[in-house]
Protein backbone atom coordinates (compact mmCIF):
# COMPACT_ATOMS: atom_id res chain seq x y z
CA UNK A 1 0.00 0.00 0.00
CA UNK A 2 1.37 3.48 -0.83
CA UNK A 3 0.67 6.39 1.02
CA UNK A 4 0.31 9.92 -0.80
CA UNK A 5 0.66 12.66 2.29
CA UNK A 6 0.40 15.48 -0.26
CA UNK A 7 -3.12 14.71 -0.44
CA UNK A 8 -3.41 16.56 3.16
CA UNK A 9 -1.12 20.06 2.09
CA UNK A 10 -3.38 20.03 -1.25
CA UNK A 11 -6.84 20.31 1.09
CA UNK A 12 -5.33 22.51 3.90
CA UNK A 13 -7.78 25.82 2.62
CA UNK A 14 -10.46 23.40 2.82
CA UNK A 15 -9.21 21.71 6.26
CA UNK A 16 -8.97 24.89 7.88
CA UNK A 17 -12.51 26.28 7.01
CA UNK A 18 -14.21 22.84 8.78
CA UNK A 19 -11.72 23.32 11.71
CA UNK A 20 -13.62 27.15 11.73
CA UNK A 21 -17.06 25.49 11.50
CA UNK A 22 -16.48 22.80 14.35
CA UNK A 23 -14.66 25.74 16.63
CA UNK A 24 -17.86 27.85 15.26
CA UNK A 25 -20.11 25.26 16.70
CA UNK A 26 -18.76 25.07 20.10
CA UNK A 27 -18.26 28.36 20.94
CA UNK A 28 -21.81 29.20 19.64
CA UNK A 29 -23.68 25.95 21.10
CA UNK A 30 -21.34 26.94 24.94
CA UNK A 31 -22.69 30.59 24.22
CA UNK A 32 -26.75 29.77 23.81
CA UNK A 33 -26.38 26.63 26.34
CA UNK A 34 -24.82 27.87 29.06
CA UNK A 35 -27.38 31.04 29.61
CA UNK A 36 -30.39 28.84 28.53
CA UNK A 37 -28.87 26.20 31.22
CA UNK A 38 -29.48 28.69 33.75
CA UNK A 39 -32.89 29.51 32.80
CA UNK A 40 -33.77 25.87 32.55
CA UNK A 41 -32.29 25.46 35.88
CA UNK A 42 -34.46 28.05 37.58
CA UNK A 43 -37.44 27.01 35.74
CA UNK A 44 -37.05 23.49 37.27
CA UNK A 45 -37.56 25.25 41.10
CA UNK A 46 -40.05 27.49 39.83
CA UNK A 47 -42.89 27.41 42.12
CA UNK A 48 -45.26 27.36 39.41
CA UNK A 49 -45.64 23.30 39.22
CA UNK A 50 -46.36 22.94 35.58
CA UNK A 51 -43.34 25.02 34.37
CA UNK A 52 -41.21 22.81 36.80
CA UNK A 53 -42.30 20.23 35.17
CA UNK A 54 -42.13 20.38 32.07
CA UNK A 55 -38.34 22.10 32.58
CA UNK A 56 -38.16 18.55 34.14
CA UNK A 57 -39.43 17.04 30.83
CA UNK A 58 -36.77 18.46 28.64
CA UNK A 59 -34.15 18.37 30.50
CA UNK A 60 -34.65 14.30 31.16
CA UNK A 61 -35.45 13.69 27.40
CA UNK A 62 -32.73 15.89 25.67
CA UNK A 63 -30.00 14.24 28.58
CA UNK A 64 -30.64 10.79 28.10
CA UNK A 65 -31.07 10.99 23.90
CA UNK A 66 -27.87 10.08 21.71
CA UNK A 67 -27.30 13.43 20.55
CA UNK A 68 -26.93 12.17 16.90
CA UNK A 69 -30.66 10.70 17.40
CA UNK A 70 -31.57 14.68 18.02
CA UNK A 71 -29.32 15.74 14.96
CA UNK A 72 -31.25 13.57 12.43
CA UNK A 73 -34.90 14.66 14.61
CA UNK A 74 -34.00 18.37 14.73
CA UNK A 75 -32.93 17.48 10.11
CA UNK A 76 -35.66 15.09 9.29
CA UNK A 77 -38.39 15.90 11.57
CA UNK A 78 -38.52 19.42 13.03
CA UNK A 79 -39.18 20.63 9.53
CA UNK A 80 -42.60 18.55 8.84
CA UNK A 81 -43.37 18.78 12.31
CA UNK A 82 -42.38 22.59 13.37
CA UNK A 83 -42.87 23.60 9.80
CA UNK A 84 -39.14 24.99 10.79
CA UNK A 85 -36.23 24.53 8.57
CA UNK A 86 -32.48 26.04 8.46
CA UNK A 87 -29.29 25.48 7.31
CA UNK A 88 -27.51 21.99 8.39
CA UNK A 89 -24.99 24.51 10.46
CA UNK A 90 -28.13 26.28 11.81
CA UNK A 91 -29.99 22.70 12.23
CA UNK A 92 -26.63 21.10 13.76
CA UNK A 93 -26.64 24.33 16.38
CA UNK A 94 -29.96 23.69 17.52
CA UNK A 95 -29.26 19.87 18.29
CA UNK A 96 -25.87 20.56 20.35
CA UNK A 97 -27.81 23.55 21.66
CA UNK A 98 -30.62 20.96 23.20
CA UNK A 99 -28.23 18.57 24.42
CA UNK A 100 -26.13 20.53 26.31
CA UNK A 101 -28.70 23.11 27.96
CA UNK A 102 -30.38 20.23 29.49
CA UNK A 103 -26.22 18.85 30.38
CA UNK A 104 -25.44 22.29 31.74
CA UNK A 105 -28.95 23.34 33.10
CA UNK A 106 -27.63 20.48 35.50
CA UNK A 107 -24.90 20.98 36.07
CA UNK A 108 -26.13 24.63 37.34
CA UNK A 109 -28.83 23.30 39.58
CA UNK A 110 -26.00 21.20 41.11
CA UNK A 111 -24.20 24.43 41.75
CA UNK A 112 -26.64 26.43 42.79
CA UNK A 113 -27.94 23.94 45.51
CA UNK A 114 -24.60 23.43 46.71
CA UNK A 115 -24.65 27.25 48.08
CA UNK A 116 -26.23 27.18 51.49
CA UNK A 117 -29.58 28.66 52.01
CA UNK A 118 -28.36 31.15 54.24
CA UNK A 119 -26.44 32.70 52.07
CA UNK A 120 -29.74 33.27 50.08
CA UNK A 121 -31.54 33.87 53.65
CA UNK A 122 -28.59 36.72 54.39
CA UNK A 123 -29.02 38.53 51.45
CA UNK A 124 -32.91 38.28 51.77
CA UNK A 125 -32.81 39.77 55.65
CA UNK A 126 -30.89 42.52 54.08
CA UNK A 127 -34.14 43.41 52.22
CA UNK A 128 -32.83 42.12 48.84
CA UNK A 129 -35.22 40.75 46.01
CA UNK A 130 -34.91 37.22 45.82
CA UNK A 131 -33.53 38.18 41.84
CA UNK A 132 -31.00 39.98 43.42
CA UNK A 133 -30.40 37.25 45.81
CA UNK A 134 -29.86 35.20 43.07
CA UNK A 135 -27.90 37.30 41.04
CA UNK A 136 -25.46 38.90 43.62
CA UNK A 137 -24.92 36.17 46.09
CA UNK A 138 -25.85 33.04 44.48
CA UNK A 139 -24.58 32.66 41.21
CA UNK A 140 -21.15 34.21 41.57
CA UNK A 141 -20.49 31.65 44.38
CA UNK A 142 -22.13 28.70 42.24
CA UNK A 143 -19.86 29.87 39.23
CA UNK A 144 -16.60 28.62 41.43
CA UNK A 145 -18.34 25.13 41.32
CA UNK A 146 -19.73 24.72 37.63
CA UNK A 147 -17.03 26.33 35.55
CA UNK A 148 -14.77 23.09 36.18
CA UNK A 149 -17.87 21.06 34.91
CA UNK A 150 -18.76 23.39 32.31
CA UNK A 151 -15.16 22.91 31.48
CA UNK A 152 -15.60 19.57 30.93
CA UNK A 153 -18.39 19.84 28.78
CA UNK A 154 -16.82 22.07 26.52
CA UNK A 155 -14.40 19.47 25.91
CA UNK A 156 -16.39 16.62 25.31
CA UNK A 157 -18.73 19.17 23.29
CA UNK A 158 -15.93 19.91 20.83
CA UNK A 159 -15.45 16.41 20.00
CA UNK A 160 -19.28 15.51 20.05
CA UNK A 161 -19.29 18.22 17.36
CA UNK A 162 -18.49 16.21 14.59
CA UNK A 163 -21.67 14.03 15.23
CA UNK A 164 -23.38 16.84 12.99
CA UNK A 165 -21.35 16.06 9.95
CA UNK A 166 -24.26 13.46 9.55
CA UNK A 167 -26.33 16.24 8.29
CA UNK A 168 -23.58 17.74 6.16
CA UNK A 169 -22.82 20.54 7.93
CA UNK A 170 -19.24 21.65 6.69
CA UNK A 171 -17.50 21.09 9.98
CA UNK A 172 -13.99 19.33 10.27
CA UNK A 173 -15.19 15.85 10.16
CA UNK A 174 -17.44 16.17 7.35
CA UNK A 175 -15.05 17.94 5.34
CA UNK A 176 -12.09 15.44 5.98
CA UNK A 177 -14.69 12.70 5.01
CA UNK A 178 -16.34 14.22 1.90
CA UNK A 179 -12.22 14.79 0.83
CA UNK A 180 -11.65 11.12 1.46
CA UNK A 181 -14.34 9.68 -0.54
CA UNK A 182 -13.54 12.43 -3.51
CA UNK A 183 -9.92 11.02 -2.99
CA UNK A 184 -9.78 8.06 -2.11
CA UNK A 185 -6.95 8.61 0.30
CA UNK A 186 -8.63 6.97 3.75
CA UNK A 187 -5.58 6.54 5.60
CA UNK A 188 -3.98 9.49 5.58
CA UNK A 189 -7.34 11.98 6.07
CA UNK A 190 -8.31 10.00 8.76
CA UNK A 191 -4.89 10.47 10.00
CA UNK A 192 -4.72 14.00 8.76
CA UNK A 193 -8.19 14.56 10.94
CA UNK A 194 -6.94 12.91 13.97
CA UNK A 195 -3.86 14.89 14.19
CA UNK A 196 -6.16 18.37 13.81
CA UNK A 197 -9.07 17.61 16.12
CA UNK A 198 -5.66 16.21 18.61
CA UNK A 199 -4.09 19.86 18.26
CA UNK A 200 -6.95 21.36 18.65
CA UNK A 201 -8.61 19.35 21.64
CA UNK A 202 -5.14 18.70 23.74
CA UNK A 203 -4.87 22.28 24.95
CA UNK A 204 -8.54 22.33 25.76
CA UNK A 205 -8.18 19.71 27.96
CA UNK A 206 -5.31 21.10 29.41
CA UNK A 207 -7.16 24.32 30.41
CA UNK A 208 -10.15 22.13 32.07
CA UNK A 209 -7.48 20.50 34.30
CA UNK A 210 -5.99 24.19 35.30
CA UNK A 211 -9.87 25.27 35.90
CA UNK A 212 -10.26 22.01 37.66
CA UNK A 213 -7.39 22.82 39.50
CA UNK A 214 -7.59 26.52 40.37
CA UNK A 215 -11.53 26.02 40.98
CA UNK A 216 -12.32 22.42 41.87
CA UNK A 217 -11.10 21.57 45.48
CA UNK A 218 -10.72 25.14 47.13
CA UNK A 219 -13.59 25.93 49.82
CA UNK B 1 -25.98 46.43 86.41
CA UNK B 2 -24.88 48.73 84.01
CA UNK B 3 -28.22 49.41 82.22
CA UNK B 4 -30.76 51.78 82.67
CA UNK B 5 -33.83 50.20 81.56
CA UNK B 6 -36.19 51.55 78.84
CA UNK B 7 -38.60 53.58 80.16
CA UNK B 8 -41.88 51.87 80.49
CA UNK B 9 -43.68 54.46 78.55
CA UNK B 10 -41.72 53.76 75.49
CA UNK B 11 -42.55 52.80 71.93
CA UNK B 12 -43.83 49.25 71.17
CA UNK B 13 -41.61 48.38 68.51
CA UNK B 14 -42.72 44.60 67.95
CA UNK B 15 -45.71 42.52 69.38
CA UNK B 16 -46.56 39.48 69.00
CA UNK B 17 -50.19 38.22 69.71
CA UNK B 18 -51.05 34.37 70.36
CA UNK B 19 -48.25 33.46 67.43
CA UNK B 20 -48.51 30.53 65.73
CA UNK B 21 -46.31 28.65 63.07
CA UNK B 22 -46.53 24.91 61.95
CA UNK B 23 -44.33 23.00 60.09
CA UNK B 24 -46.59 20.30 58.47
CA UNK B 25 -48.18 18.56 61.67
CA UNK B 26 -45.23 20.05 64.38
CA UNK B 27 -46.42 22.74 65.97
CA UNK B 28 -43.35 25.10 66.16
CA UNK B 29 -44.67 27.57 67.86
CA UNK B 30 -48.09 27.93 69.85
CA UNK B 31 -49.45 30.95 71.45
CA UNK B 32 -46.66 32.80 71.61
CA UNK B 33 -47.45 37.06 72.97
CA UNK B 34 -44.81 38.91 73.86
CA UNK B 35 -43.65 42.74 73.59
CA UNK B 36 -40.08 44.65 72.27
CA UNK B 37 -40.15 48.24 73.33
CA UNK B 38 -37.77 50.82 71.79
CA UNK B 39 -33.95 50.47 73.10
CA UNK B 40 -35.15 47.50 74.90
CA UNK B 41 -32.92 44.21 74.99
CA UNK B 42 -34.78 40.89 74.93
CA UNK B 43 -32.99 37.81 75.00
CA UNK B 44 -35.16 34.47 74.03
CA UNK B 45 -33.45 31.61 76.15
CA UNK B 46 -34.79 27.93 76.42
CA UNK B 47 -33.75 24.54 75.03
CA UNK B 48 -32.44 23.34 71.63
CA UNK B 49 -35.59 22.69 69.18
CA UNK B 50 -37.77 24.69 71.68
CA UNK B 51 -38.95 27.48 68.77
CA UNK B 52 -36.12 30.48 69.51
CA UNK B 53 -35.08 30.72 65.89
CA UNK B 54 -38.50 30.04 64.70
CA UNK B 55 -39.59 32.69 66.23
CA UNK B 56 -37.00 35.68 64.98
CA UNK B 57 -37.51 34.04 61.23
CA UNK B 58 -41.22 34.98 61.66
CA UNK B 59 -40.40 38.22 62.47
CA UNK B 60 -38.76 39.19 59.36
CA UNK B 61 -40.72 37.31 56.93
CA UNK B 62 -38.39 34.39 56.23
CA UNK B 63 -41.15 32.14 57.75
CA UNK B 64 -45.48 33.03 57.44
CA UNK B 65 -46.88 32.31 60.90
CA UNK B 66 -50.11 30.02 60.99
CA UNK B 67 -51.86 31.95 63.61
CA UNK B 68 -52.01 35.12 65.36
CA UNK B 69 -49.95 38.18 64.38
CA UNK B 70 -47.10 40.09 64.63
CA UNK B 71 -46.85 43.69 64.58
CA UNK B 72 -43.83 45.81 63.75
CA UNK B 73 -44.05 49.75 64.40
CA UNK B 74 -47.69 49.17 64.82
CA UNK B 75 -48.63 47.18 61.45
CA UNK B 76 -48.66 43.67 60.53
CA UNK B 77 -46.40 42.17 58.97
CA UNK B 78 -47.30 42.44 55.66
CA UNK B 79 -47.88 39.29 52.88
CA UNK B 80 -47.07 41.15 49.72
CA UNK B 81 -43.50 40.41 48.72
CA UNK B 82 -42.75 44.14 47.89
CA UNK B 83 -43.86 45.23 51.36
CA UNK B 84 -41.79 42.78 53.01
CA UNK B 85 -38.88 43.94 51.40
CA UNK B 86 -39.65 46.83 53.06
CA UNK B 87 -40.36 45.56 56.31
CA UNK B 88 -36.78 43.51 56.01
CA UNK B 89 -34.97 46.81 55.71
CA UNK B 90 -35.56 47.91 58.48
CA UNK B 91 -34.59 44.77 60.82
CA UNK B 92 -31.04 43.52 61.02
CA UNK B 93 -30.35 39.86 60.90
CA UNK B 94 -26.84 38.13 62.57
CA UNK B 95 -26.86 34.31 61.88
CA UNK B 96 -25.06 31.63 63.99
CA UNK B 97 -23.14 31.03 61.20
CA UNK B 98 -22.33 34.80 59.84
CA UNK B 99 -23.24 33.96 56.60
CA UNK B 100 -20.94 36.32 55.17
CA UNK B 101 -21.30 36.41 51.62
CA UNK B 102 -17.64 34.84 50.99
CA UNK B 103 -16.52 35.75 47.23
CA UNK B 104 -17.09 39.43 48.65
CA UNK B 105 -14.03 41.29 51.05
CA UNK B 106 -15.46 42.52 54.63
CA UNK B 107 -16.14 45.99 53.41
CA UNK B 108 -17.75 44.60 50.16
CA UNK B 109 -20.20 42.54 52.58
CA UNK B 110 -20.94 45.66 54.69
CA UNK B 111 -21.60 48.28 51.06
CA UNK B 112 -24.14 45.64 49.90
CA UNK B 113 -27.05 46.93 51.74
CA UNK B 114 -26.47 50.57 51.19
CA UNK B 115 -25.67 50.13 47.51
CA UNK B 116 -28.02 47.10 46.18
CA UNK B 117 -30.81 47.66 48.57
CA UNK B 118 -30.98 51.66 49.38
CA UNK B 119 -29.59 52.73 46.65
CA UNK B 120 -26.66 54.75 48.34
CA UNK B 121 -24.05 56.35 46.13
CA UNK B 122 -20.64 54.30 45.98
CA UNK B 123 -19.12 57.07 48.19
CA UNK B 124 -21.63 57.21 50.92
CA UNK B 125 -21.87 53.51 51.06
CA UNK B 126 -18.75 52.93 51.71
CA UNK B 127 -18.06 56.19 53.68
CA UNK B 128 -20.97 54.50 56.03
CA UNK B 129 -18.78 50.43 55.56
CA UNK B 130 -15.97 52.57 56.97
CA UNK B 131 -17.19 53.51 59.92
CA UNK B 132 -19.14 50.79 60.40
CA UNK B 133 -16.44 48.33 60.34
CA UNK B 134 -14.20 50.71 62.76
CA UNK B 135 -17.06 50.63 65.07
CA UNK B 136 -16.95 46.92 65.45
CA UNK B 137 -13.11 47.31 65.35
CA UNK B 138 -11.93 45.25 62.36
CA UNK B 139 -11.12 48.57 59.99
CA UNK B 140 -7.51 46.98 59.58
CA UNK B 141 -9.76 43.85 58.10
CA UNK B 142 -11.68 45.89 55.37
CA UNK B 143 -9.91 44.62 52.41
CA UNK B 144 -9.76 40.73 54.08
CA UNK B 145 -12.21 37.87 52.40
CA UNK B 146 -14.34 36.23 55.17
CA UNK B 147 -12.06 32.70 54.85
CA UNK B 148 -9.01 35.00 56.16
CA UNK B 149 -10.71 36.37 59.28
CA UNK B 150 -11.10 34.82 62.47
CA UNK B 151 -14.94 33.31 63.41
CA UNK B 152 -15.06 36.69 66.19
CA UNK B 153 -14.21 38.95 63.04
CA UNK B 154 -16.16 37.30 60.92
CA UNK B 155 -19.17 38.17 63.49
CA UNK B 156 -17.85 41.58 64.10
CA UNK B 157 -18.33 41.70 60.31
CA UNK B 158 -21.82 40.22 59.80
CA UNK B 159 -22.96 43.03 62.63
CA UNK B 160 -21.40 45.67 60.85
CA UNK B 161 -23.56 44.80 57.85
CA UNK B 162 -26.86 44.56 59.72
CA UNK B 163 -26.22 47.96 61.06
CA UNK B 164 -24.99 49.37 57.52
CA UNK B 165 -28.90 49.27 56.88
CA UNK B 166 -29.59 51.55 59.65
CA UNK B 167 -32.23 49.55 61.18
CA UNK B 168 -34.55 50.09 63.57
CA UNK B 169 -34.21 46.24 65.26
CA UNK B 170 -31.46 44.04 65.71
CA UNK B 171 -32.05 40.22 65.29
CA UNK B 172 -29.37 37.90 66.82
CA UNK B 173 -29.82 34.07 66.49
CA UNK B 174 -27.57 32.72 68.99
CA UNK B 175 -24.34 35.24 67.21
CA UNK B 176 -21.84 33.21 69.40
CA UNK B 177 -22.74 29.43 69.54
CA UNK B 178 -20.46 29.05 66.57
CA UNK B 179 -17.39 30.71 67.75
CA UNK B 180 -14.70 29.50 69.85
CA UNK B 181 -14.43 30.61 73.86
CA UNK B 182 -11.76 32.70 72.93
CA UNK B 183 -13.56 34.84 70.61
CA UNK B 184 -16.94 34.80 72.10
CA UNK B 185 -16.21 37.82 74.55
CA UNK B 186 -15.31 40.24 71.35
CA UNK B 187 -18.59 39.79 69.76
CA UNK B 188 -20.53 40.07 73.30
CA UNK B 189 -18.88 43.24 73.55
CA UNK B 190 -19.54 44.98 70.31
CA UNK B 191 -23.14 43.43 71.00
CA UNK B 192 -23.01 45.02 74.68
CA UNK B 193 -21.99 48.44 73.15
CA UNK B 194 -24.93 48.13 70.67
CA UNK B 195 -27.45 48.06 73.23
CA UNK B 196 -25.62 51.12 75.31
CA UNK B 197 -26.59 53.07 72.23
CA UNK B 198 -29.85 52.02 72.61
CA UNK B 199 -30.43 49.92 69.35
CA UNK B 200 -33.46 47.89 69.94
CA UNK B 201 -32.66 43.87 69.92
CA UNK B 202 -34.27 40.57 70.11
CA UNK B 203 -31.14 37.82 71.04
CA UNK B 204 -31.79 34.16 71.24
CA UNK B 205 -28.62 32.91 73.25
CA UNK B 206 -27.57 30.10 75.75
CA UNK B 207 -24.92 33.15 77.29
CA UNK B 208 -26.68 33.58 80.61
CA UNK B 209 -23.80 36.08 81.82
CA UNK B 210 -24.83 38.26 78.66
CA UNK B 211 -28.49 37.79 79.19
CA UNK B 212 -28.25 38.66 82.92
CA UNK B 213 -26.54 41.71 82.25
CA UNK B 214 -27.38 43.13 79.47
CA UNK B 215 -31.14 42.41 79.02
CA UNK B 216 -34.38 44.35 79.59
CA UNK B 217 -36.39 41.65 79.36
CA UNK B 218 -36.17 37.81 79.07
CA UNK B 219 -38.52 35.52 77.41
CA UNK B 220 -37.94 31.66 78.47
CA UNK B 221 -39.19 29.09 75.45
CA UNK B 222 -40.44 25.51 75.77
CA UNK B 223 -41.49 22.92 73.13
CA UNK B 224 -42.76 26.09 71.29
CA UNK B 225 -44.48 28.03 73.95
CA UNK B 226 -43.27 31.00 76.17
CA UNK B 227 -42.92 29.36 79.93
CA UNK B 228 -42.06 32.18 81.65
CA UNK B 229 -40.80 36.15 80.60
CA UNK B 230 -39.79 38.66 82.92
CA UNK B 231 -36.56 41.24 83.82
CA UNK B 232 -33.98 39.01 84.07
CA UNK B 233 -33.56 39.63 87.93
CA UNK B 234 -36.90 37.10 88.22
CA UNK B 235 -35.58 34.63 85.66
CA UNK B 236 -32.44 33.98 87.18
CA UNK B 237 -33.03 34.95 90.62
CA UNK B 238 -36.64 33.88 91.40
CA UNK B 239 -38.00 31.50 88.46
CA UNK B 240 -41.78 31.13 89.12
CA UNK B 241 -41.85 28.07 87.15
CA UNK B 242 -40.48 24.89 87.99
CA UNK B 243 -39.27 24.31 84.37
CA UNK B 244 -37.36 27.52 84.47
CA UNK B 245 -35.75 26.53 87.29
CA UNK B 246 -35.03 22.77 85.61
CA UNK B 247 -33.79 24.90 82.28
CA UNK B 248 -31.11 26.93 84.23
CA UNK B 249 -30.02 24.09 86.55
CA UNK B 250 -29.33 22.41 83.39
CA UNK B 251 -27.17 24.92 82.35
CA UNK B 252 -25.51 24.72 85.12
CA UNK B 253 -26.53 28.45 85.71
CA UNK B 254 -26.96 28.57 90.08
CA UNK B 255 -28.41 32.13 90.26
N1 LIG C 1 -38.19 24.02 58.06
C1 LIG C 1 -38.58 23.23 59.06
N2 LIG C 1 -39.33 22.14 58.81
C2 LIG C 1 -39.74 21.34 59.82
N3 LIG C 1 -39.45 21.53 61.11
C3 LIG C 1 -38.72 22.60 61.43
C4 LIG C 1 -38.23 23.51 60.42
N4 LIG C 1 -37.52 24.48 61.03
C5 LIG C 1 -37.55 24.19 62.36
N5 LIG C 1 -38.27 23.07 62.57
C6 LIG C 1 -38.55 22.47 63.91
O1 LIG C 1 -39.10 23.44 64.73
C7 LIG C 1 -38.61 23.30 66.05
C8 LIG C 1 -38.09 24.63 66.54
O2 LIG C 1 -36.90 24.93 65.82
P1 LIG C 1 -36.00 26.18 66.15
O3 LIG C 1 -34.91 26.15 65.18
O4 LIG C 1 -36.86 27.39 66.21
O5 LIG C 1 -35.45 25.82 67.60
P2 LIG C 1 -34.44 26.66 68.48
O6 LIG C 1 -35.15 26.98 69.74
O7 LIG C 1 -33.88 27.77 67.70
O8 LIG C 1 -33.32 25.58 68.80
P3 LIG C 1 -31.72 25.72 68.83
O9 LIG C 1 -31.37 26.22 70.19
O10 LIG C 1 -31.26 24.32 68.61
O11 LIG C 1 -31.32 26.64 67.74
C9 LIG C 1 -37.56 22.20 66.02
O12 LIG C 1 -38.13 21.03 66.54
C10 LIG C 1 -37.25 22.04 64.58
O13 LIG C 1 -36.95 20.70 64.29
MG1 LIG D 1 -31.98 28.13 66.83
Amino acid sequence: MTLDWSIVPASAGALAHGALITIALTVLTMAVAVPCGIVVALLRESRFKPIAFLATCFVELFRNLPIILVVYWAFYVMPVVLDLSFSPFVTGLVALCLNNTAYNSETFRSGIRSIRKGQTEAALAMGMSEGQAFRKIVLPQAWRRVLPVLATTWVTLFKDTSLVSVIAVGDLAHTAMQIRSQSFRVIEMLTAMAAIYWLLGYPQAKLADWIHKKFGVTE
Amino acid sequence: MTIATAPQTAATVLQYRDVQKLYGDFVALQGVSMEVKKQQVVCLIGPSGSGKSTLLRCTNALETIDGGEILFDGVRLPKDRTAIRKVRQRMGMVFQNFELFPHKTAIENVIMGPSTVLGLSDEASRDRAEALLKKVGLADKAKNYPANLSGGQQQRVAIARALAMEPEVMLFDEPTSALDPETIGEVLNVMKALADDGMTMIVVTHEMTFARRVADHVVVFERGEIIEQGPPKQIFEAPTTARTRDFLGHLGWDG
